[in-house]
């Protein structure tokens, strides 16, 4: 989530940090950070220029953090800076039963909790400078100052709002029916993005009860039929709770993500709904030029509170710490956790927003993350009371790469994915290859004919291959092992039929690769040439060799000795270079050219050339 | 030619052989599942319920004709599969076992992002596990591993199988270490304590027993380990790669 810090100061008296300390704040106790975009204007003293952090909130604070209330709250916590100035506090009566509004929940259960606006007489206009900033710095388009009013609302608290224009509802005796309930068979709806959705009864609406039309699909996106215009002057203001489950499945299906989906989804508290609605008000009068003219607020189960209870003991047993109660005691404090505390018992009464906190090790988290997971320190594990037991499967694979390799095999992995099998991935996002392979051996084919033009690079005179991996097939998965080579066929067989008879005490002791770093190799063709001369006697091969090198230059990047014979007193040497560039395809007339130099350097010395 | 030249294993493998190795010394034995495995493994029992947003952290292959199938999204589901099978042959904690093994996820490839990758997964329970024990673990392995001083960190982080869960980073301070990594945080896994919903699964008493759990890729771990710039080079048979190792 967007964040911005000019937009976190107004939580707090004191001073916030700099956003780089901010940043380092929340990703060592609370969230990793994508990155710090500078926005608005960089001249020094002008309040337009702003840091905006990219927070990965994590799926678990969902509930709580897509707000910059939630990473106010969490640096309050963190910086042990005071909050004091949280939307969560204020507690402004929303009492007042709309007169000429009523709300109808057809299930309860999709929708939790229902307070509807009647707000009069607003003015629609271009938004102030201060919300298109602080809009715009989180990437949001301005639209007016209504819409934008319940945007700011929901990038402010959480809790995400709509407006609907009460002009274009009908009524029914002088009042305004707002209903929750399932869309009809068939039924559709423009939303304001312009596009029509075809709903269906697993999907909930907003709908207009007095002319039984869909005005909003719930908790995703409003609908044309009761969009804000430049005319609109008395409207509704939903600040509603909805399912989470209903809404993500909703969403999925039209293919519509939204800001508002994407909150609900986590699971918002009901509460939340009346933070929401509280904050919104503070704008009607000065904002919207409005009047508010009563609330409807159908909550028919109020949320319970949650008391989650920890130890001191259990959270340095969990932690590995030595945490005292007095510091166990700070960190819900500073989380403005209310708590009763009892011979290092925590009884803690979980906020209402955090709907996370369920059982104690969920309080052990919060302990060790404010804390901070440098105080855990590092020990090594007690001995276990017997030896490790051996993996027959992997024990017989570890001795067939040795018998394998032994006997000049490379092994290559290649993917489960095949053209053909008995398993097919229902959903590949690139489409090809999309069954489960059947067999190793037709991508040890593959393979075989992808490394034979390599053959002289890798300075071998026969490519063998083995690949041990799981494959597909009778019904069911199994680890086979396969080998090809350019002689033999390709084949394969189950990994089991090479077993030990006998459990083996312990894994052989194997080889681990001695490599150190990894070359880069080039990814154009090459170009080999053989050169062979009769040697002047007493000459040494590696002499010859690292002549040559030197003769060739950087373009030839192997030399090997491929033959080598003695007749009389003369000894044929014979070389072959491979040249490649990192960054062309040679010629064969600049390999040509640096053949010639390397001959005529060979006769200077006294070679001759075959 | 009378000697064929010495073939080499996949740096995979070597990788998979040395991670096996360090860890036997620490107690953990080498465990194993299948890689098309049923949801509830793969998600259900690992604490990660239907219709949850973190379903959505890992994108999923599914099998046509077989609802319920997936591709494992993670070596994870083995962490169930294995208390389960100890404790239906009455075999009670301490556990530790690590898991190499081949991963799926279904999202597009580039330089650092395969569709098919390895994974290396821990877990050790027991009645007195701690996360400092998991720092303890890591920093050795590490230390055996990149053969130098190594440190440790850990991050809050969210995975449902874990609570507290942690994003580890670890950083190579000694004079040896390649020049490109030295003092430089590197991050490496996710990690935690095995969530009790978990250890429920799997039919162990979480009012006993803790855990800790990580999960690591290997094949990240084997670019920082040999300098090795595209993971597509893992899976590409590719001798002028395989060779060098």
């Amino acid at each position: 989530m967007k964040v911005s810090r000019a937009w976190l100061t107004k939580f707090f008296d004191a001073p916030l940090p700099d956003a780089e300390v901010l940043a380092d704040a929340l990703t060592f106790h609370a969230f990793e950070i994508d990155g710090i975009e500078k926005v608005g204007s960089p001249r020094p003293g002008d309040d337009a220029s702003d840091d905006v952090l990219d927070v990965k909130v994590t799926p678990n604070r969902g509930h709580d953090c897509l707000s910059h209330r939630g990473i106010a709250k969490e640096l309050s916590a963190i910086l042990k800076l005071p909050l004091a100035h949280d939307p969560f506090s204020a507690n402004a009566p929303l009492d007042t039963e709309a007169p000429a509004l009523t709300v109808t929940l057809e299930d309860a259960s999709l929708s939790p909790r229902y307070i509807a606006a009647y707000i009069k007489g607003v003015k629609v206009a271009p938004s102030p400078a201060w919300l298109k900033r602080n809009l715009e710095a989180l990437g949001q388009r301005s639209i007016n100052n209504v819409v934008d009013a319940t945007n700011f609302v929901m990038f402010n608290t959480g809790q995400p709002l709509h407006a609907f224009d009460a002009g274009k509802l009908a009524q029914t005796d002088g009042t305004y029916h707002i209903v929750v309930r399932e869309a009809l068979p068939n039924e559709k709806l423009l939303a304001l993005d312009n596009k029509e959705y075809a709903l269906n009864n697993s999907m909930l609406v907003i709908a207009d009860g007095t002319a039984n039309v869909a005005i909003g699909i719930a908790g995703i996106k409003g609908g044309t039929p009761a969009g804000i215009t430049d005319a609109t002057t008395d409207i509704i203001v939903e600040s509603a709770n909805f399912n989470s489950v209903s809404v993500r499945k909703t969403a999925q299906a039209l293919k519509l993500r939204t800001d508002a989906s994407s909150r609900f989804e986590q699971g918002l508290s009901p509460e939340l709904a009346a933070y929401g609605m509280r904050n919104m008000m503070e704008f009607v009068a000065h904002l919207l030029g409005g009047e508010v003219a009563g609330f409807t607020d159908v909550y028919p189960a109020p949320q319970e509170r949650t008391r989650v209870a920890v130890s001191v003991e259990k959270i340095n047993q969990i932690l590995g710490t030595r945490l005292t109660g007095a510091e166990v005691a700070d960190v819900f404090q500073r989380l403005h956790f209310a708590y009763k505390e009892e011979g290092g018992l925590f009884d803690v009464e979980v906020p209402l927003e955090r709907l996370d906190i369920t059982i104690a090790e969920d309080l052990v988290e919060e302990v060790g993350r404010i804390v901070g997971y440098d105080k855990v320190p590092a020990e090594p594990l007690p001995p276990m009371p017997s030896a490790p037991a051996v993996n027959l499967n992997f024990y017989t694979a570890e001795h067939v790469r040795k018998q394998l390799t032994d006997m000049g095999y490379s092994e290559v992995l290649t993917s489960v994915f095949a053209d053909r099998g008995e398993v097919a991935v229902l959903n590949k996002v690139d489409s090809v290859k999309p069954y489960l392979r059947s067999n190793l051996v037709d991508g040890l084919n593959d393979a075989l004919k992808k490394n034979i033009p390599n053959k002289d690079l890798l300075g071998l005179k026969e490519i063998k291959l083995f690949e041990i991996g799981s494959i597909w097939k009778g019904g069911k998965e199994e680890v086979s092992a396969g080998i090809v080579t350019e002689k033999e066929k390709a084949q394969e067989e189950p990994l089991s039929m090479h077993a030990p008879k006998e459990m083996p005490a312990q894994y052989e002791d194997l080889p681990l690769s001695t490599a150190s770093r990894y070359q880069t190799f080039s990814k154009y063709p090459y170009i080999v040439r053989d050169i062979a001369a009769w040697a002047p006697s007493g000459t040494e091969p590696v002499e010859v060799l690292n002549f040559i090198q030197q003769e060739a230059g950087d373009l030839c990047v192997k030399i090997s000795l491929f033959d080598q014979f003695q007749k009389g007193e003369k000894t044929s040497l014979a070389f072959r270079l491979i040249f490649q560039s990192f960054e062309r395809t040679l010629t064969e007339a600049e390999v040509n050219q640096i053949m010639e130099k390397v001959s005529a350097s060979l006769k200077e010395k006294g070679f001759e050339i075959r | 030619m009378a000697d064929a030249p010495q073939g080499h294993i996949h740096p995979i493998s070597s990788l998979i052989r040395e991670a096996n190795r360090i860890f036997a010394k620490m107690g953990f034995t080498f465990a194993e599942g299948p890689l098309l495995e049923t949801e509830w493994y793969n998600f259900d029992a690992l604490n990660v319920p239907k219709d949850h947003p973190a379903r959505d952290m890992q994108d999923t292959f599914f099998i046509k004709d077989a609802p319920g199938q997936v591709l494992r999204t993670h070596t994870s589901p083995v962490q169930v599969r294995y208390m389960e099978e100890q404790m239906k042959k009455g075999v009670m904690p301490p556990y530790r076992i690590i898991v190499p093994g081949r991963a799926f996820r279904n999202e597009a490839t580039d330089m650092t992002h395969e569709a098919e990758f390895f994974q290396i997964e821990g877990l050790a329970v027991g009645p007195d596990v701690t996360l400092a024990h998991l720092k303890g673990t890591l920093e050795q392995f590490f230390k055996e591993l990149f053969k130098g001083a190594v440190e440790v960190r850990f991050r809050p982080s969210f995975f449902p199988f874990v609570e507290p869960g942690v994003e580890v980073d670890m950083r190579l301070t000694g004079a040896d270490a390649p020049e490109k990594l030295r003092g430089k945080w590197i991050e490496v896994m996710g990690a935690g304590m095995v969530h009790p919903n978990v250890l429920k699964s799997a039919g162990v008493d979480p009012s006993k027993y803790r855990g800790f759990a990580f999960g690591m890729g290997l094949d990240r771990l084997a670019m920082l380990r040999w300098g090795i710039d595209d993971i597509r080079l893992m899976h590409s048979a590719d001798l002028r790669f395989i060779n060098q190792f």
